[in-house]
């Protein structure tokens, strides 16, 4: 005997695209709730997602409901609660549920394909079966990130991402406490379990993700961990001014015209194509000589000062170095080669220097990724797919921002092809570039407030959510929407805790021994 | 307009004793109408709803078709436990067909003159009072049966074949009430129900929110049935009062107080509910009206009259002409 799901409602309406059923005035539906649609005349199972619920009533006349919720009103307010039911209130009330169809389970369970038909009047709606979400588990990559929601129920289905997608860039958008730390976390604990097939720049401005990353089973072996202040189980972060461009710098600081034009003037005047001479040009004193002589007069000195302010600082930090020798730029990119998560903790930077050490490493993966695709193949096909994660993006993705210098849009716009991704956090989309926003092709979008930023979503994803603004509103902490090129939908999913993936992660096999020199000598 | 206005006035503030208005015909008032506070009460174990639908499906002026139904339920200890939806039952009107539709009537037991203009009105009347004899067989001892509108029957219909009804229901000990919506009543030339109710608004003795009823007027001596007529307040958030006539021998303080127990639906307070539930069962929405008319022009294909015919002999002509 087959088993036969209980009923939620029944499909009386809309078209191909959208669906509307009524379901009974206690039927318990919540906005995401993901709902099937059986077809018996086809066959086929449509999958719904409730966009909305409302109340419907058999009575006809303007005001009805209205009128009855004053005579409860006035009885609550006389102290007289109940007084007045609503007789046979399941027969003459009930809900309609809105929803999108976001396609329909081939009759045999072997495909699931977007909505082209229209499901057969008034079909039975009831909850969905495992087979008929099956069909997920084979989109849904190899980064696993939680479990399917449908509404505020947790499926037993895996959610996640493939690792190439990494590749075609991640935006992660939430307001303040939604669950971006954790989602960054649980990826990057995928991303250490995935053995070498991915890696991850992680730039930390807040210290929050060290401690956690390194209680990964895998950490041991998975992580490197560098930070610009001393902190135990780190490596210390060191940039030589030799590895620094100018572009760093343009990206770091905000520079009027003037002063951009000033900055080229100086590296004209040192012949140097990195920034080394930044520790000069701090160590001079009389600056209005040296504008004079040195510079004939051609910069103004007020923003000789700003320049020479700004070199001073950075001169100064204590992961900056002068020495050319001194540098992590190799360590980092051999970490990344080797497909490690590599988590550049820059707590106590400001922002600014953290920013000019993102682009410095960004840079420096971009371009060994790059030239590794141009120059060697054979080795670009063994390097992972790498991607680099900033915090507050839109300090660096806002369409004000010089796109010339700055690497970052680069890198949402040609690394696709080397291997090389931008995962985009933000609390507020709507301050990137709408061009660089359509480059990311993965959203995780977990409870946004703001509207604007909703909607700003909603236009460049890559999947319809035209209906969803209320179920982003209304979103927990923990849930999210994922949208990507693999996902037939936007999947409704609950990020797993960091904390459980951690406990549920098994240990890294233990090293086999290698083998005596004598028998690899006699392998060889 | 402005004549019209001031007349309409003076008729609204005139005052007076006197009984008028549409449906008066056959009553005396009651020497003196006082207004009573009326207890709340529990519905009888055995309770019944009566109500009937019409429709017309063809006009031709002269000819016409017409349905007509009943539909009744039952309430036991407050719950609805059963709902009968009766037959569209189509009849013919005009030309010779009188004939057809007075033997069907007399079937029933009412045997009306050979010269009776027959109309959808009288149809549906009979049919109401036809299916009150059945229920009033059917409802246990102590039962109350509600109709909806009033106990006078259409004027066609002798009120001594009503008289026998609502005289076999007092045999069984089966209460009868009848309530009106919108009453036609008048006293002293203004809507008698509308007075009342400002009137009890007025008493510092009821009060805004008190159950009222005062009994208004009662058939004269020869008429049959016998009823009294009581208007009544039944809940005390009712926006309205109703007109409720019972049957001489039932006592009308005690119906009306049972008629309260079933007048608490949020929706309407102070409207019986299960009224409300016939009221839906019996009318003849579009959509019943639609299926009926396709039906009929089934038929009508079958025995010859195409669409051409039909709509040359049935065409609104009103809603074809330009108005402007």
């Amino acid at each position: 005997m087959s088993f036969r799901a209980a009923p939620r409602g029944r499909l009386y309406g809309k078209n191909v695209l959208e669906a509307v059923f009524r379901a009974a005035p206690d039927e318990d539906l919540f906005l995401g709730e993901l709902l099937v649609g059986v077809d018996e005349v086809t066959g086929r199972r449509y999958l719904f997602r409730v966009v909305d619920v409302t109340y419907g009533s058999e009575h006809r006349e303007p005001g009805w409901a209205e009128r009855v919720a004053g005579t409860m009103l006035a009885d609550d307010a006389a102290g007289e609660s109940g007084a007045h039911p609503l007789h046979d209130a399941g027969r003459r009330t009930y809900r309609v549920a809105e929803c999108r169809c976001l396609g329909y389970v081939s009759p045999d369970g072997s495909s699931f394909r977007k909505p082209k038909s229209l499901p057969t009047q008034f079909s039975r709606v009831c909850s969905p079966e495992p087979a008929d979400l099956a069909f997920l588990a084979s989109r849904m990559g190899d980064l696993h990130v939680g479990n399917l929601r449908s509404g505020e129920a947790e499926v037993d289905v895996g959610v996640g991402i493939p690792g190439a997608s990494l590749a075609t860039h991640v935006g992660i958008f939430a307001t303040t406490g939604m669950g971006k730390s954790n989602l960054m976390q649980v990826l990057a604990g995928g991303v250490m379990c995935r053995q070498g097939r991915y890696s991850l720049l992680v730039i930390d401005p807040h210290g929050e993700y060290r401690n956690a990353l390194a209680r990964h089973p895998w950490a041991a072996d998975r992580l490197r961990t560098y930070a610009a202040r001393p902190l135990p189980g780190t490596s210390g972060l060191r940039v030589s001014l030799g590895e620094l461009s100018i572009d760093d710098l343009r990206t770091a600081h905000d520079w009027s015209r003037p002063q951009s034009e000033a900055l080229f003037e100086l590296e004209r005047h040192y012949r140097v194509g990195d920034l080394s001479w930044l520790a000069e040009l701090a160590r001079v004193d009389d600056l209005a000589g040296f504008r004079d002589v040195e510079l004939s007069g051609r910069v103004a000195l007020s923003t000789l000062q700003v320049i020479q302010r700004r070199a001073r600082r950075i001169v100064g930090l204590a992961c900056i170095a002068t020495d050319p020798g001194v540098s992590v730029g190799a360590a980092v990119l051999r970490d990344l080669r080797d497909g490690r998560v590599v988590l550049v903790d820059v707590s106590g930077l400001g922002s600014t220097e953290e920013v000019l050490v993102a682009s410095f490493l960004t840079r420096r993966v971009l371009e060994e990724w790059s030239s590794a695709y141009l120059d060697k193949p054979e080795v670009h096909d063994r390097l992972p797919v790498v991607a680099v994660v900033l915090e507050e993006a839109q300090r660096v993705l806002s369409a004000s921002k010089d796109g010339e210098s700055n690497v970052f849009p680069r890198l949402a716009r040609e690394g696709r092809k080397f291997k090389v991704g931008l995962c985009a956090i933000t609390q507020q989309p709507k301050l990137l570039d709408a061009e660089l926003l359509s480059q990311l092709n993965t959203f995780f979008i977990l409870g946004l407030a703001d509207e604007k930023d909703r909607s700003i979503l909603r236009g460049s994803s890559k999947q319809d959510l035209s209906a969803l603004g209320p179920e982003i509103q209304t979103l927990m902490p923990g849930e999210c929407l994922l949208v990507n090129l693999a996902a037939p939908f936007a999947v409704p999913a609950k990020i797993d805790l960091y904390d459980a993936h951690v406990r549920s992660v098994a240990p890294p096999p233990a090293p086999r021994p290698s083998a005596p020199p004598n028998v690899a000598a006699l392998v060889d | 307009m402005g004549v019209v206005a001031e007349r309409l006035a003076a008729l609204l503030d005139g005052g007076g004793n006197r009984l008028g208005g549409d449906g008066h015909g056959g009553l005396v008032a009651e020497p003196h109408v006082t207004l009573s506070e009326l207890p709340g009460g529990q519905p009888p174990a055995d309770l019944w709803a009566i109500d009937g639908g019409q429709a017309t499906l063809a006009d031709a002026r002269c000819v016409a078709v017409v349905v007509v139904r009943v539909a009744r339920a039952r309430w036991r200890g407050g719950s609805c436990v059963a709902e009968e939806v009766g037959p569209l039952r189509a009849h013919l009107l005009g030309g010779d067909e009188r004939r057809a539709t007075l033997a069907h009537l007399a079937a029933a037991g009412l045997d009306l003159p050979a010269d009776t203009v027959i109309d959808a009105n009288l149809l549906r009347d009979a049919a109401e009072w036809e299916s009150l004899a059945v229920t009033v067989e059917e409802a246990e001892r102590g039962a109350l049966v509600i109709v909806d509108g009033d106990l006078r029957p259409d004027w066609r219909i002798p009120g001594g074949w009503a008289a026998q009804i609502l005289a076999r229901a007092a045999e069984r000990e089966v209460m009868v009430a009848a309530v009106t919506k919108h009453s036609g009543l008048a006293r002293g030339g203004a809507p008698l129900v509308a007075v009342l109710e400002a009137e009890a608004e007025g008493d510092p003795a009821l009060g805004p929110r008190a159950r009222w009823w005062a009994a208004v007027a009662r058939t004269a001596e020869a008429v049959q049935p016998a009823l009294r007529v009581s208007v009544a307040r039944l809940d005390p958030s009712a926006r309205f009062a109703f007109r409720v006539d019972v049957p001489l021998a039932c006592e009308p303080a005690e119906v009306l107080a049972m008629l309260a127990g079933v007048s608490d639906d949020a929706a309407f307070p102070g409207y019986p509910y299960p009224l409300s539930v016939v009221d839906g069962l019996a009318a003849c929405p579009p959509w019943v009206k639609h299926d009926a008319r396709a039906a009929l022009d089934e038929h009508l294909d079958l025995v010859g009259v195409g669409l051409l015919r039909r709509e040359r002999y049935f065409a609104d002509r009103h809603r074809l002409m330009e108005r402007a």
